[in-house]
């Protein structure tokens, strides 16, 4: 990963496809539930907050050019403390990565493939990754670079062409389920924006470090919008007080578009789209992982690494018992779980600048 | 020695995808697949429900013959719409796809027990589109689908596909799909209704109903005498998941006009001139109409203010529509009669079905602050307290291409 350095476009879109495809699978639904009518606004709100995070984020690296958190936790702390640092994170990028693709999986199950055991559907995305990662980092970043239009264009479209099944009375009651929910139990959905945990590893990767701050806010712009767009389009379309849960609840968006009676069926294109973004997405957190590990371990070569990391995605994928485990980690531990990696990226930060400013 | 290693590795890894994979394939093939067209779930004497399908079997491609596709329908009694499936699967030794069911057809009796069971079902089944339009049927529903003989069209799912599309120009029925009637179920400002069917008076053998106005019709009663055994007009109301009412035609363009889904549509008003006879007009709604919904004293007050361009239809000897005064007269007597329609409607959605079909609560929900507060006012049910006050401004501007006989 050192050896490919990003440009400043490429590590916006890196940032965008780590939370797009959780949004298209579950975030939108999630978020909806939680707040119900008030979500937009809890978006914005959201999005306020976490651009403070993502300034803040970049006001304590500025010390620390071309560091990135594992370096910076091993000035505060040494090895030991490195190395814990080093695998909690490995822990969050492994742990989401495989959930999320069980639940993708088990929605591609249902909607392409009912009579094949859902192992050889996970299979089929671990070799893509293992394969992707031969190809060496540039080819997931060009293929993100490249697909990552389309899938905002497929986003577009869906919000397009639902505009005739739209209500826009769904925003109301403005406040959902009260202020409590929309500003302060809300302040929950921060974790949703889990681009800004890799945000903490980017430092080094980028070809123009000085850009950190552009990457760092525009990303979590965009990364607002892109949610914004996503939740607009759910929230507009079905009754809030949905007491039902679908599996992947855009592609079920996905099915109303119709242009006449010729052009219909859009949403086999749409879930290509994004199963190629959800691989980019794997890959992404694989190779992050791997390279946390070259930097606990010291490694000179982490190519083998890579497979280790993905037989440990595989057999974490394959543990839940039934959809309702994915379904409780999506809504109740993800976010919470992204929120603490957040806030644990912040605590160090300061401990570090803390030291430095100490030390003179 | 390593090339040819990987080699084998792609190899083997290839064959396990093939052999893990080809159960999908297989089951999806179109060979083994059959396609339903139309699902009809009724009232079974010895088990739950009746379900009837219709399917379409491609014609014979011979070289210069020009078969036309043959219809088929069949029905099973069953205790739910899986079984009844699985039944059927068994009986063709094919497996039934409902990816291009376009329409899904309730018979009046079981819509009045509720639907919401076979709804959720429904939704619940990946293949069903929410695009499909839901139908209840004055008769049978497994006499509606096997009466559907369009004449018009030579594919039978082109007839389903199109003709929901006449309620933009007539406004005599509604476009009313699964996914919305899926969505009414869960809301808690509107109801779900779905298009109300039946077979034409001559096809059935019952006597029409005399003496009711042009507008005044509804399916299964219409003074239809046609070939193409079925029609639809007039919708069905519902009040959650059963059947509370029926609405005529000119009170579904009247739900049309409310839920601003109709283009155009031509009405009948009483002649200013003439007590006794009426004028045709031609009716666009325009873009400015509004409804504004007030609680005053803990019950619903609903402003309608709508505004419509019209062009007089019918021509007379001696017709002038070129007069000032005679279009005027023309426009109060048409505001008249679309403020008396439009009120009746209203009336009867609210004191005679209580059901909110047009999904006014809509236009109050933003009046409270929070879902619990509107979950506490408890809109469904207090719907049936509202006064309305329906004004209607129409500018009649002239005839079509005759302005003056």
């Amino acid at each position: 990963m050192s050896t490919s350095k990003l440009g400043t476009f490429e590590a916006i879109l890196l940032v965008l496809s780590i939370l797009a495809p959780f949004t298209v699978i579950s975030l939108s639904r999630t978020m909806i539930n939680e707040t119900k009518s008030s979500v937009l606004i809890n978006i914005i709100y959201i999005t306020i907050i976490c651009l403070v995070i993502a300034f803040l984020i970049y006001k304590l690296f500025k010390k620390f050019p071309g560091l990135d958190i594992l370096d910076i936790s091993q000035y505060v702390g040494g090895n030991v403390f490195k190395n814990i640092i080093g695998f909690i994170f490995i822990f969050y990028f492994i742990i989401t990565s495989s959930i999320f693709l069980r639940s993708f999986c088990e929605g591609l199950k249902v909607v392409y493939f009912p009579y094949t055991d859902i192992v050889y559907v996970i299979l089929l995305f671990i070799i893509a990754i293992a394969v992707t990662n031969t190809l060496g980092f540039n080819s997931t970043i060009r293929t993100t670079s490249i697909i990552f239009p389309f899938l905002i264009v497929s986003i577009i479209l869906l919000f397009v062409g639902n505009l005739n099944n739209f209500s826009f009375y769904r925003i109301f009651p403005i406040q959902g389920d009260g202020f409590e929910n929309t500003f302060l139990l809300g302040l929950t959905n921060i974790g949703c924006f889990a681009g800004i945990t890799y945000l903490y590893f980017l430092p080094p990767l980028l070809k123009e470090p000085k850009k950190f701050k552009y990457v760092s806010i525009l990303s979590v712009l965009l990364s607002g919008l892109f949610i914004i767009m996503c939740v607009a389009t759910l929230l507009f379309m079905f009754s809030i007080y949905i007491s039902t849960d679908e599996i992947m609840p855009l592609f079920s968006v996905s099915r109303y578009i119709e242009f006449g009676s010729f052009f219909q069926r859009f949403e086999s294109l749409f879930l290509l789209i994004w199963t190629i973004s959800f691989c980019c997405y794997l890959s992404i957190s694989c190779k992050f992982s791997t390279q946390i590990l070259k930097k606990i371990f010291n490694l000179k070569d982490s190519s083998q690494l890579i497979y280790i990391l993905l037989i440990l995605t595989f057999a974490i994928a394959l543990l839940p018992k039934n959809y309702s485990i994915i379904n409780y980690f999506e809504t109740n531990i993800y976010r919470y779980l992204s929120l603490a990696l957040i806030f644990l990226g912040i605590f160090v930060l300061v401990l570090s600048n803390l030291k430095k400013k100490a030390g003179g | 020695m390593n090339s040819i290693l990987k080699k084998i590795f792609i190899i083997i890894i290839i064959l396990v995808f093939l052999v893990a994979f080809n159960t999908s394939y297989s089951a999806l093939n179109l060979d083994n697949l059959a396609f339903v067209i139309a699902l009809g779930i009724d009232v079974s004497d010895t088990k739950e429900i009746k379900v009837t399908f219709q399917f379409v079997k491609a014609p014979s491609t011979t070289e210069g013959s020009n078969q036309e596709s043959q219809i088929i329908e069949d029905s099973v009694d069953a205790n739910s719409i899986a079984n009844a499936i699985n039944i059927m699967n068994t009986y063709f030794a094919k497996r039934l796809d409902l990816s291009h069911c376009r329409i899904i057809v309730f018979s009046e009796e079981i819509a009045a027990h509720g639907i919401s069971n076979y709804i959720y079902t429904l939704m619940n089944d990946v293949q069903v589109r929410p695009s499909a339009n839901i139908i209840v049927s004055k008769c049978n529903a497994e006499y509606y689908i096997k009466s559907c003989d369009p004449s018009l069209e030579n594919s039978i799912s082109r007839y389903y596909d199109l003709f929901p599309d006449s309620s933009k120009y007539t406004g005599y029925l509604t476009n009313a799909t699964i996914g919305n009637f899926f969505n009414s179920l869960i809301c808690n400002y509107c109801e779900p209704y779905t298009i109300l069917g039946g077979v034409t008076s001559s096809n059935s053998g019952s006597s029409q109903t005399a003496n009711v106005d042009d507008s005044d019709v509804q399916s299964g009663s219409s003074p239809i005498s046609g070939t193409k055994g079925v029609e639809n007009i007039g919708m069905a109301v519902f009040k959650h998941d059963k059947l509370v009412g029926e609405l005529n035609a000119i009170e579904t363009v009247c739900f049309n006009i409310l839920k601003k889904d109709v283009d155009s549509f031509i009405i009948s008003i009483p002649d200013p001139n003439n007590e006794n006879s009426n004028i045709d007009v031609f009716v666009t709604p325009l873009s400015k109409s509004k409804i504004d919904v007030k609680i005053v004293n803990g019950s619903p007050y609903i402003k309608i203010d709508y505004y419509f361009g019209a062009k007089v239809y019918s021509v007379t000897e001696n017709s002038s529509y070129l007069d000032e005064n005679s279009l005027s007269a023309i426009s109060n007597s048409c505001n008249k009669y679309l403020e008396s329609v439009l009120s009746e409607y209203l009336y009867k959605t609210s004191q005679e079905f209580k059901s909110d079909v047009t999904g006014l609560g809509k236009y109050v929900i933003s009046d409270f602050a929070t879902n619990q507060d509107f979950e506490n006012y408890n809109w469904t049910d207090n719907y049936i307290n509202s006064t309305f006050d329906v004004t209607i401004d129409t500018n009649i501007d002239s005839g079509v291409l005759l302005t003056k006989t």
